[in-house]
Formats: C-alpha cells, sequence, structure tokens
C-alpha cells in the first residue's frame, strides 16, 4: 500500500480526532516532535530533530502525584496519570531505536515503570525510512538500518509522491484499518542509502571492560565543559531525579531528567561523591552507552543518530572516542 | 593565518622543552571538515597536532581556571580569551603567574557550516588581546561594531505582556542543561546556587518559572562581570538569545554608572562592587 504525500494532512486531521499526533516541526526555532496541527508547516523531511522524542515517553517533567493535607486534616495522595492515547509520526531508525532502549529500562528485569508503561501502552510509533543522511549520522555502525525500524508499528518509506506503507505489529494493522481512506494501491522505489560516518564497534565493548583506568578519560574530558548538553539532546539517556514542590499544605512529587554530568548526580548524604571529577562522570557517561549496559541488556546504548557530536559545545565525539578506542592495544 | 598557526606550534614546543610551562592549551582538529575543538598538549612532539584557522570557535579562558594547581599553563588568548583571563584575574580565580598567555589578534571566527562570521564575533569590540606575553602577529584593526543594545532595545520597546510572552518563549525553551554556566568565564563559584540542593533555591523542575529563574540569576551573578564573550550564547543547543539578557544589565549600568567593559584590566573597581557618594539612587 502507498499513502500519497497529499494525503498526509488529511490522514494526521483525521489521526488527530483520537490521540495526539507528534510530527517533527520547527517550534520557535527549536526542531522537536510537537502536536500536529494543520496549518503549521511539518517537516517530515528533515533527518534529524533537534531534540529527540524521549520526551514522548519520558517527559522533561513529570508529576507523579500530589499529596498533602485536606480540609478534614487527612492526608491525602492522589496518583497522577496524565498518558493519552498518542502517535508519533516520522520517527526515524534510531529514535526507534532508542525506544527499545528505554523499553528495556522501564519495563524489564523484573521493574515495570507505571509511569513509562502507561504512556508506552498508548503510543503507536511510525517510522519514516531516511533517504538522505547528515554528516553526523552513523546508526548503520551500530547495527541499524536507516531505511528499516523492526519495532516500529508501521513503516514507512518514502518516494517522491508518496510513502510505501508497512504495518509491522499487531498494534500497526490495527492502526491501518482507520487509515485505508486515505491509502491506494502501488509502489514506491526508494534507492538504498547509507551513513557517510562510519565508525567500527568491533571489539570495543572488550576493551572497554579493561579500560576503566586507561588515561583516555583524563585526556578527553580536559575539554568537557560537564554540562547536561549530550544528555539532554540525547535519544536513548534515561537518568531521573526525583524531587518535590510543598505550597502550604499541599505538595507535587514530581521527577525529572536528570544528568550523569552533572557533579550534583551522584552527590551523596554526609556529601561523598564516588564520581568527583569531570573525568569519572565523562568516563560513566561513555562506558553506559559502549559497555554497560550491553553487560545488562544485551545492546549498545548508543544509536548512533549523532546528536551529541553535533550539540557538544567543545565537540567531545563520541565516534572519535570509539575510533581511538580500536587503535588501543589494551 | 598559517604564519599565526606556525608561529603557536614553535613557541609551545619552545616553552614545553624548557619546561617553562607544564601544559599548552590551543585548538587541534576535529573530525569535521573546518572543525577545531580544543586541544590540551603537555607532550612536546605533539606539537603538530595544533591548529590555527578561522573556526577556531571556542574561548579557550576558562580552561586555566579548571586546570589552576597543575603548573604553569601556556595559553593561546585572542580578544575574548584575553578579557577571560583578566576576568579571573580581576576575581582573584587565577593567579597571573598561573598563565603565559600568547596572543593573537583575531579577524573573527566563522561557523564552518555556514562559513558567515559568528554573531560573537560581529559583535566583538576588542579583536586584539588586552594582555598577554608576547603577541604572535600585527595587531588588527576593526571597527567597533554599530549600536549593540539593538536587541535590548527592541526588547524595551515592548509592551508589558509582550515582553512577558517573550520570555515565556525563549524561557520555554531552555532544557536546563547549563551549557551557558559551565562555559562562562564569570562562573567560577565553587558551587553554582543551582547545586546547592539543601538551600534548594532552584527547583529541578523544567518549566518556564524555574527556567527563567535560573535564567534571571545567572544573569545577575554575571552583572557587571560578562566579558562580552558570547560563548553562553554560542553553545546554547537551544538557540536562546542570552547576551541581550547580558546586554540588557551592561546598558543600564552604563547609564546609571558611566560606560564600563569588565576584563579591560586584571584590577577592579567594577561597578557593581563600588560605592560612590553620587551614585544615583533614584530607587531607594
Amino acid at each position: 500500500m502507498i499513502l500519497k504525500k497529499e494525503n498526509v494532512q488529511n490522514l494526521l486531521d483525521e489521526l488527530s480526532k483520537s490521540a495526539l499526533v507528534f510530527v517533527p516541526k520547527e517550534v520557535d526555532g527549536v526542531l522537536k516532535f510537537a502536536p500536529f496541527k494543520s496549518a503549521d508547516e511539518m517537516t517530515l523531511d528533515i533527518i534529524n530533530t533537534t531534540l529527540p522524542p524521549k520526551d514522548l515517553l519520558f517527559p522533561q517533567t513529570q508529576k507523579m502525584y500530589r499529596y498533602g493535607i485536606d480540609a478534614d486534616g487527612k492526608m491525602y495522595v492522589d496518583p497522577s496519570d496524565d498518558s493519552a492515547e498518542q502517535v508519533v509520526f516520522g520517527i526515524r531508525t534510531c529514535d526507534m531505536q532508542s525506544i527499545v532502549c528505554m523499553d528495556d529500562v522501564f519495563l524489564t528485569k523484573g521493574f515495570v515503570d507505571e509511569f513509562y508503561q502507561a504512556k508506552r501502552d498508548k503510543l503507536l510509533t511510525v517510522a519514516i525510512g531516511c533517504n538522505k543522511v547528515a554528516e553526523t549520522c552513523f546508526c548503520d555502525s551500530m547495527g541499524l538500518d536507516p531505511q528499516n525500524s523492526p519495532t516500529a508499528d508501521i513503516q514507512l518509506l518514502e518516494g517522491d509522491d508518496a510513502y510505501s506503507v508497512v504495518a509491522q505489529t499487531e498494534k500497526g494493522e490495527k492502526a491501518l484499518e482507520s487509515w485505508k481512506p486515505f491509502l491506494s494501491e502501488g509502489s514506491v522505489e526508494v534507492p538504498k542509502i547509507e551513513c557517510a560516518l562510519k565508525v567500527d564497534m568491533t571489539g570495543v565493548k572488550d576493551k572497554l571492560d579493561r579500560m576503566f583506568d586507561h588515561p583516555i578519560w583524563e585526556e578527553l574530558s580536559a575539554k568537557c565543559l560537564a554540562c547536561g548538553t549530550c544528555t539532554y539532546v540525547c535519544p536513548t539517556c534515561h537518568c531521573f531525579d526525583i524531587s518535590q514542590e510543598n505550597k502550604m499544605k499541599d505538595g507535587v512529587r514530581f521527577r525529572c531528567w536528570d544528568s550523569c554530568m552533572f557533579s550534583e548526580y551522584t552527590q551523596m548524604a554526609g556529601d561523598h561523591n564516588p564520581r568527583p571529577t569531570k573525568k569519572e562522570r565523562l568516563r560513566n557517561r561513555f562506558m553506559h552507552k559502549l559497555c554497560f549496559f550491553e553487560d545488562r541488556y544485551g545492546k549498545t546504548l548508543c544509536v548512533g543518530c549523532g546528536r551529541c557530536v553535533e550539540k557538544c559545545p567543545v565537540s567531545v565525539d563520541i565516534t572519535c572516542l570509539i575510533d581511538q578506542i580500536g587503535e588501543f592495544d589494551v | 593565518m598559517s604564519a599565526i598557526e606556525d608561529k603557536i606550534r614553535i613557541r609551545t614546543k619552545e616553552l614545553l622543552e624548557s619546561g617553562e610551562v607544564a601544559e599548552f592549551i590551543g585548538w587541534g582538529k576535529g573530525r569535521f571538515e573546518n572543525q577545531t575543538s580544543p586541544l590540551f598538549i603537555k607532550d612536546p612532539s605533539r606539537v603538530d597536532e595544533l591548529v590555527y584557522n578561522d573556526y577556531c570557535v571556542n574561548t579557550l579562558g576558562k580552561y586555566a581556571y579548571q586546570m589552576k594547581g597543575d603548573g604553569k599553563i601556556a595559553l593561546c588568548v585572542r580578544g575574548c580569551d584575553a578579557r577571560a583571563i583578566n576576568r579571573m584575574l580581576s576575581d582573584k580565580a587565577l593567579n597571573r603567574e598561573d598563565v603565559y598567555l600568547l596572543g593573537i589578534p583575531c579577524e573573527g571566527m566563522r561557523d564552518r557550516k555556514t562559513n558567515e562570521v559568528l554573531k560573537k564575533c560581529q559583535e566583538c569590540r576588542h579583536h586584539n588581546p588586552v594582555v598577554y606575553d608576547e603577541l604572535l602577529g600585527e595587531e588588527v584593526e576593526f571597527p567597533l561594531p554599530e549600536n549593540r543594545f539593538v536587541e535590548v532595545e527592541a526588547i524595551e520597546q515592548m509592551s508589558t505582556q509582550e515582553r512577558a510572552d517573550y520570555f515565556d518563549t525563549v524561557f520555554s525553551k531552555c532544557i536546563r542543561c547549563y551549557a551557558c554556566r559551565d562555559v562562562c568565564p564569570c562562573c567560577t563559584c565553587n558551587q553554582c546556587f543551582v547545586d546547592q540542593r539543601e538551600a534548594d533555591w532552584q527547583g529541578k523542575q523544567s518549566n518556564i518559572p524555574e527556567n527563567r529563574f535560573f535564567g534571571l540569576t545567572r544573569a545577575f551573578h554575571v552583572g557587571d562581570r560578562c566579558i562580552e564573550c558570547g560563548e553562553c550564547e554560542r553553545v546554547c543547543p537551544m538557540g536562546l538569545p542570552l547576551m541581550s539578557l547580558n546586554r540588557k544589565l551592561i546598558k543600564d549600568m552604563n547609564t546609571l554608572f558611566g560606560e564600563f567593559e569588565a576584563g579591560m584590566g586584571d584590577e577592579g573597581p567594577d561597578v557593581l562592587r563600588t560605592y560612590k557618594l553620587d551614585d544615583v539612587e533614584e530607587f531607594m
């Protein structure tokens, strides 16, 4: 089946009747996944949004529950659930893989994060294969295919005037029923592409297992500012902190993104900090991406989207690090 | 340009080999075309990795503070880097004998993708280093940029409601990565107010009021010390117009206390820490 480009607006209007539809677009100068509005311009053809779509499942700030003392002097706790049916339309392979990684963290190994699960169960993922790549894209070096997101509910491939449409999950097949009026028979020719930026991941994890005390961390962290840019533009970074805001007799418990690059992240009661300098913090970040996550979940936590490479103020570059590790004899 | 690059390499080699300095901070190549990145060198045999070209966008001054205590550091200083050094000297964050400064007259740096001169360099008022131990080139002459308060005046012209909406939009985009703080040569507090969790000045939630509180408090903390290097604005991943906040303060200080530019010397007095009997007191 194909979806003609002229029908995309109508399809999204239809989908918006029963769900919040997120599309890549520019909002006040920032490229991100934002609610579709028929009057707004979409940027379905951009390669990567500046901000990843992770906040659809894992908002930067999320209310967990309200609590306080009610009029009768009794304590109350009101769990908060702001999950709603959502569609993400136009997600790329890299970001789709980041959802796979977050699913691992929030839903497996005997732990189920109910806030994440509520949103995840109500999300329909519609991926669009990439027809071009940015200079910072390297997803195919991380074992992905820029034109195929096997875990997306629906996979689109972009031709000149239409997208090919394939449902890949039960949820996707069910969703396609409401797409029918906008689909037609046909096929779409899509030339194969690959990323220009290549890294070789062979042996990287094994070497990192032996590199905890390697001088590279001191050297690489020298220029690092220890800001949180890389972690906040990263689609897979999923650390959070839990805090609260109290006003008189009521309060809100919330969780919000945290960054392992911040000194306060590992600050313990009694003032001990097991990661006292940016050397330890930067090492942890890269170890988590390329080594520790694989230990626990059997895959790397870097999806090759290139956002950190693009946005780091001082050009700390994970692809350069991977190259360097490849050359080390450890 | 390449003449300066050669001189940087030669002098770095000499300074490291003689033991005069323990480490050198300059720029090296990045992965991509026309990309550079701060480079730290201790081993004189590596000086050929140093580069100097139109794309050395990073201001290096702050690194001298970070490396304080590791022995004498040599670094390249243009107008912005040099004023950063002066700034930290006046704040007693750094001692003059901690650093050896290779001055470079700068014609402005370019964005590697658009090849346009960076906004911060278009707005630069001091292309030549204002402090150095030796100068690696002829001083350059640049006319002062036209009115640097254009953005501020545009915001001042807004109605109260327009201005509130404008700042709501600006701060709705902030992701609180703190890159603006971490790159700033004025931000040398041992512990930032943001990280003082027990005092709880700054809530951790990312929303407009908290983001605005961070942005404005940071601007006020920098206050009369901002050297207008523009690094906060350059590094902001969300493209926030942060210099307009700093320049609003500078503009007001200029009006109230006379023209002043931070980081031009290594001594005070800075305007907000100077008391004069004839100071304006209209707000008292």
